[in-house]
């Protein structure tokens, strides 16, 4: 990038080499970049896929796939699976689908509340930020900016100072309700975490939408409420899409509430398994980095497919907010 | 928050005129307001309403199931202790090194990206994975590096010869005596280790930012200052860097929002450890609060962490604002 002064008189050719030499160059410094950033994900791969002898190695080694004399050889790779089956604990069972049951709690307890926490609270994140965003962005209304502002405020408050009141109303609705519901306030706890973003990202997507369509719907004789589930949900499916993808990832994420509001066992969430895993498996290092690799997987994957609404989602969320 | 009444008032009164010529029904009057209604009551309900009940909580104490008014006295204790002193060097410490690391990276990867080259995309792709992963799991993933004895960077910080006189263990190694009383600097390893792990978690946010912002700056205004004679780094801080600012602050400040507020990676990575070595602001607010259930104290805590948010977003809001009028 940095070049020496390069008067405006320089020959044409000079500026062409500089081009076909950048390129280049580029690559090869964005493939490193890449690598770098790849590398603690691609270590956690191959130690979730070593045995408990070979993390336990000292020195430690990249590939289990030394000779006893220290050669590396493909043939004598010890990739194994106990990781994952220690986490999953298979059991066969006739009964069961596929013939097994999974008997380990982050199959059978974790992920599955994680899995409900995060479609409910985004589902429901998606649907009230795609209502107050269509009115922050179509209606001027006097209270208009003193709401924008406070959502945004409230957006300052930090997780844990909510938190602290939080898990004391919690602690109050649980001895004072008897059937107090648990999972219920969780989630409603995530919406309120997750809506003030997805407003301001489903609102500058309605901006983008423009108002002579919802007038010709109008002519033609919808109701606001018609023209806006018959014109504007459609075009605004790109918005919510996002507002509900970046929802999801922050719930299933989401560490710190679902570890402090969460005081059944059986309704745990994924991040707190693995947590818990840390001083469960003390040594059993191939176990953990397969914890992570089975918890971080699906938002991995559901990124990989929606990357751009991702990105655009995100650019939107931060510069207009 | 009485806004949800005006918002009412206002969406009925004649003023609100844009749908003038459709059959004004009471329904489709009020629409607005039955639109807003639910998200405005969720976030009174989980935003408003437990903010200031921390607030309130703060001026309180708990002796014997008993909850007595102290005032300030909690902020007092609090500010008072050398826990907090300590904790407030961490995290000042930690949020100059994790703001300045993935500013300078994401600048740089970002100016790279903006060379239009064919696999821009596959790359923003691939270093964009770090942002999907959790807290938790980033904080697993990079202790597992530096595990005692068996972690891949384990040997390579316990070489005496790189690490002298005796080389580092990452999760044992206290820090170095203070240089001033009081301030615990130089820092511990493990808290220089927990700004390369944040700072790999938040890059690709930023060079995202910064790539965005990047793209908004015209070719012609580049070249046209590489024809007047300015050279890469001129070209860069001239013109490139001026006309970015607005998104660097957006993004200097969201860094600093994250970095204040995160606890997540501390829990799995260090948890709190060596010692008190990464025990930033947010992780002492969890171990006063849940840790010892001193709730009075971890709400006067809150507050001023709360504090630092709202005049950090101010100060976005502004600056923002400023940048749109001008």
């Amino acid at each position: 990038m940095k070049s020496t002064f390069a008067p405006a008189s320089l020959s044409p050719a000079f500026y062409r080499s500089r081009r076909r030499i950048a390129p280049w160059l580029l690559n090869g410094a964005m493939l490193v970049v890449c690598f770098f950033v790849l590398i603690p994900v691609l270590a956690t791969i191959l130690t979730s896929l070593k045995q408990q002898t070979d993390v336990q190695r000292n020195p430690p080694v990249l590939f289990p796939c030394d000779t006893p004399d220290g050669q590396f050889s493909l043939n004598t790779c010890r990739w194994s699976v106990e990781g994952y089956t220690r986490i999953i604990e298979p059991r066969p069972n006739a009964e069961a689908l596929l013939g097994f049951e999974y008997a380990g709690r982050m199959v059978s307890v974790y992920l599955p509340n994680t899995l409900i926490y995060a479609v409910s609270g985004s589902v429901l994140v998606t649907a009230l930020a795609g209502m107050a965003g269509y009115v922050f962005s179509r209606y001027r209304f006097r209270a208009r900016r003193a709401l924008m502002i406070g959502i945004l405020a409230i957006t300052g408050i930090p997780l844990l100072t909510n938190l602290i009141a939080l898990y004391r109303i919690g602690v109050f609705l649980r001895q004072t309700f008897p059937g107090y519901e648990e999972r219920l306030y969780v989630i409603v706890v995530y919406v309120g975490f997750f809506l003030p973003f997805s407003i301001w990202i489903v609102k500058s997507f309605f901006d983008t939408i423009p108002r002579e369509l919802e007038e010709a719907s109008f002519i033609d004789g919808c109701t606001p409420a018609s023209s806006l589930i018959r014109i504007v949900a459609p075009l605004a499916a790109p918005g919510l899409t996002s507002a509900f993808l970046m929802a999801f990832v922050g719930i299933w994420n989401e560490f710190i509430a679902g570890y402090l509001l969460v005081g059944k066992a059986t309704l745990r969430t994924a991040m707190f398994g693995l947590y818990d895993f840390i001083g469960q498996f003390v040594i059993g290092y191939q176990v953990l980095a397969a914890g992570c690799i089975m918890v971080a997987a699906p938002v991995v994957i559901m990124f990989l497919f929606f990357r751009k609404t991702f990105f655009r989602a995100m650019v939107e969320g931060a510069l207009k907010g | 928050m009485t806004s949800s009444a005006q918002a009412a008032s206002a969406a009925t009164s004649p003023s609100q005129t844009s749908h003038r010529h459709i059959k004004e029904g009471f329904f489709s009057r009020t629409l607005p307001f039955w639109l807003l209604l639910p998200s405005i009551l969720v976030l009174i309900v989980i935003q408003v309403i437990p903010g200031l009940f921390s607030f309130f909580l703060s001026t309180q104490t708990f002796e014997r199931g008993e909850q007595i008014f102290v005032g300030l006295r909690n902020f007092e204790r609090v500010f008072s202790s050398s826990a907090f002193n300590a904790s407030l060097f961490h995290t000042l410490f930690f949020l100059i090194g994790y703001v300045a690391l993935t500013m300078i990276a994401g600048f740089v990867i970002a100016q790279m990206l903006n060379r239009k080259l064919r696999l821009s995309a596959f790359y923003i792709t691939v270093i964009f994975v770090p942002w999907v992963l959790s807290d938790v799991v980033v904080g697993l993933i990079f202790r597992l590096f530096i595990v005692p004895d068996y972690g891949l960077f384990s040997a390579f910080f316990a070489d005496p010869q790189i690490f002298p006189p005796r080389g580092i263990s990452i999760l044992t190694t206290p820090a170095a005596p203070a240089l001033v009383s009081g301030v615990p600097f130089p820092p511990a390893p493990a808290l220089i280790y927990l700004i390369f792990a944040s700072a790999w978690k938040a890059l690709p946010f930023i060079t995202l930012l910064i790539l965005a912002a990047l793209q908004t700056v015209s070719r012609e205004v580049i070249e046209s200052a590489s024809i007047d004679g300015a050279d890469g780094w001129r070209t860069v801080r001239y013109i490139t860097f001026p006309l970015i600012l607005p998104t660097l602050i957006v993004a200097l400040f969201n860094l600093t929002l994250n970095g204040v507020n995160g606890v997540g990676l501390v829990f799995s990575l260090t948890g709190g450890g060596p010692g008190t070595a990464t025990e930033v602001l947010s992780y002492l607010l969890y171990t006063i609060g849940f840790g010892r259930l001193d709730f009075g104290r971890a709400a006067a805590l809150s507050v001023f962490m709360a504090v630092i948010n709202l005049t950090l977003i101010l100060l976005t809001l502004r600056i923002s604002r400023s940048e749109r009028e001008a």
